[in-house]
């Protein structure tokens, strides 16, 4: 089922358009994708261009894919309450709150409007306690979720 | 005087003395009121400073005691003594009360355990100063044996109230008392309720922070058995829907057999069969509207009570956006007046986490139920069990455990 969801999600990307803001960089494949990610309108991160890597397994859509925020010479993780210095997001979404309705584009468009909302830029209080200890698939990482608002 | 009187004992200053009548008796020298008159040989109270030990809760005569508790609530065992490898004594205690009368007419009770034949070992072997893991005294055989230069010193009393209930021939009488709290195995510093390093800590906030976010609950066979079934056919207004799982329009002309097959939720909403029962094991929900088919421990889903409408299936709308009233990211998720379970439950994996515990026996009953979504999650009375549970892989589910590397 993965390679077949993804594909019709890959033609509708390709086809359509990605969203506003959001723009498929790579996906070549249907383990990987890289899409990259920007606020559109006034934020604080007005200007700022992110990238997120998509990486599916075979219970894709079943299991949420593994999301995390680029992190190399040209991409930094946002700096964002949610987000970790490696990248890695602590969003309900991705975790015990993934639906199979959702789709790349839809956890794209969630994550933006996550930045939009954004108030204050800063790192997750325990960022260099996790970023030390975190697993290399955040799927493994069992999320607290502290708060709706931001 | 040739016949006189007794000599007294101090056990605070451990002074041989005569005692100041003031009118009850007082330590000559310390001035203290834990004295004993020396009258029965047979009794000397100058042996109990062995021990050296000045309260009974502290050092070794804590120890002692706890320890000849842990043996007088043990069940009989014949053979314990006999199979003890080795030393064969030192591994019994009796918990010895003494009333004495004193002159000046009040009565006191002194307590004290000692080891049965030889009182000489707890003060050599014993006093290391060294802290045993917890699981030094799970894994303690059935002969008794006590491993050798491990003791815990007195203030840590705690250790062996959870060493004595964790104790294999006592188990399950207490594991439902306590749901599980005791930690079959301790190592890394952590013991019980007592760490010993940062680190531990850590790692104990970590799992108490995590173990707030509920995993979703599974839909049991039992009501996935019961959820109505159709088979596509001509003219059916399911064929103008899509499921929301695969994103496809239902169809007639479908490659698998299986995907004629339509499950409709409470809720209306339809899935091919193959892509929805994947799905309700992992998470018994409606992924449309995330209508409850069993009870899950998010408040943040609406109850069964308020189902979104018919249609609407099929859309690409993020789940942002999509009402139902959750916050798309974020969201404190804990289960309502669950933090025990779940702390019962953290205790549990946490421990096997931290190995050393494979002769954690006499509990490998009670393997069903997993899926049950009050049972297994508030009252785990098995550890072992609900920590490979939560091994398990189930598609779409959530493993436990934050891999430190």
């Amino acid at each position: 089922m993965s390679t077949r969801r993804l594909q019709k999600e890959l033609l509708e990307l390709k086809n359509e358009g990605a969203p506003a803001g959001i723009q498929l960089l790579k996906g070549d494949d249907f383990q990987s994708w890289i899409l990259s990610i920007e606020v559109l309108g006034e934020s604080l991160y007005k200007g700022d261009k992110f990238a997120l890597e998509f990486r599916f397994d075979s219970q894709y859509p079943i299991a949420p894919p593994s999301v995390t925020f680029v992190v190399n010479e040209q991409f930094q993780a946002p700096e964002h309450p949610h987000v970790y210095s490696n990248g890695h997001i602590c969003a309900s979404i991705l975790a015990n709150e993934w639906s199979p309705v959702l789709t790349v584009s839809a956890v794209c468009i969630t994550l933006q409007s996550m930045l939009a909302s954004c108030k204050r830029k800063e790192r997750p209080p325990d960022n260099d306690r996790y970023v030390a200890r975190a697993p290399a698939d955040p799927r493994r990482t069992r999320w607290a979720f502290h708060d709706d608002d931001v | 005087m040739s016949n006189r009187e007794p000599l007294w004992y101090c056990h605070e200053c451990h002074a041989e003395m005569r005692p100041l009548m003031v009118p009850d008796p007082h330590c000559a020298s310390c001035n203290g009121t834990f004295v004993e008159k020396m009258e029965n040989p047979a009794d000397d109270p100058r042996e109990f400073s062995g021990g050296d030990f000045e309260d009974p809760f502290s050092g070794d005569g804590g120890d002692n005691f706890l320890f000849g508790l842990m043996r007088a609530m043990a069940p009989p065992q014949p053979n314990r003594t006999a199979s003890a490898p080795g030393t064969g004594n030192g591994s019994g205690f009796t918990l010895h009360i003494d009333r004495t009368g004193t002159p000046g007419g009040g009565a006191r009770t002194t307590f004290s355990t000692r080891p049965m034949q030889s009182r000489s070992r707890t003060t050599q072997s014993d006093r290391t100063g060294e802290i045993p893991t917890l699981s030094d005294y799970v894994a303690r055989n059935p002969a008794g044996t006590r491993p050798e230069g491990n003791t815990i010193n007195g203030s840590l009393m705690f250790q062996y109230l959870l060493a004595m209930l964790q104790q294999p021939g006592r188990r399950g009488q207490f594991d439902n008392t306590l749901g599980g709290l005791v930690p079959p195995g301790a190592e890394n510093g952590r013991m019980g309720d007592y760490v010993f390093n940062q680190e531990a800590l850590d790692q104990i906030i970590t799992q108490i922070m995590e173990s707030s976010s509920a995993h979703p609950v599974a839909a049991t066979e039992e009501v996935m058995e019961k959820l109505p079934r159709e088979v596509l056919e001509e003219g059916s207004p399911l064929l103008e829907k899509d499921c929301a799982v695969c994103k496809d329009q239902f169809s007639l002309t479908t490659e698998d057999p299986d995907e004629l097959v339509i499950v409709t939720l409470p809720c209306k909403h339809p899935f091919h069969e193959p892509c929805i029962v994947p799905w309700l094991k992992s998470s018994g929900t409606c992924p449309v509207c995330r209508y409850q088919l069993v009870p899950q421990p998010d408040h943040h889903s609406p109850g069964p009570g308020s189902p979104n409408g018919p249609g609407g299936s099929g859309n690409n709308r993020p789940r942002a956006g999509s009402g139902g009233g959750s916050g798309s990211t974020g969201g404190f998720a804990a289960a309502p007046g669950g933090i025990f379970g779940n702390l019962f439950q953290m205790f549990g994996a946490g421990g096997s986490d931290t190995n050393g515990n494979s002769n954690h026996s006499g509990s490998s009953s009670n393997t069903t139920g997993n899926n049950r979504p009050s049972t297994s999650r508030t009252n785990s009375t098995n550890h072992n069990n609900s920590s490979q549970n939560a091994r398990e892989h189930v598609p779409g589910g959530w493993s436990d455990d934050m891999e430190v590397d």
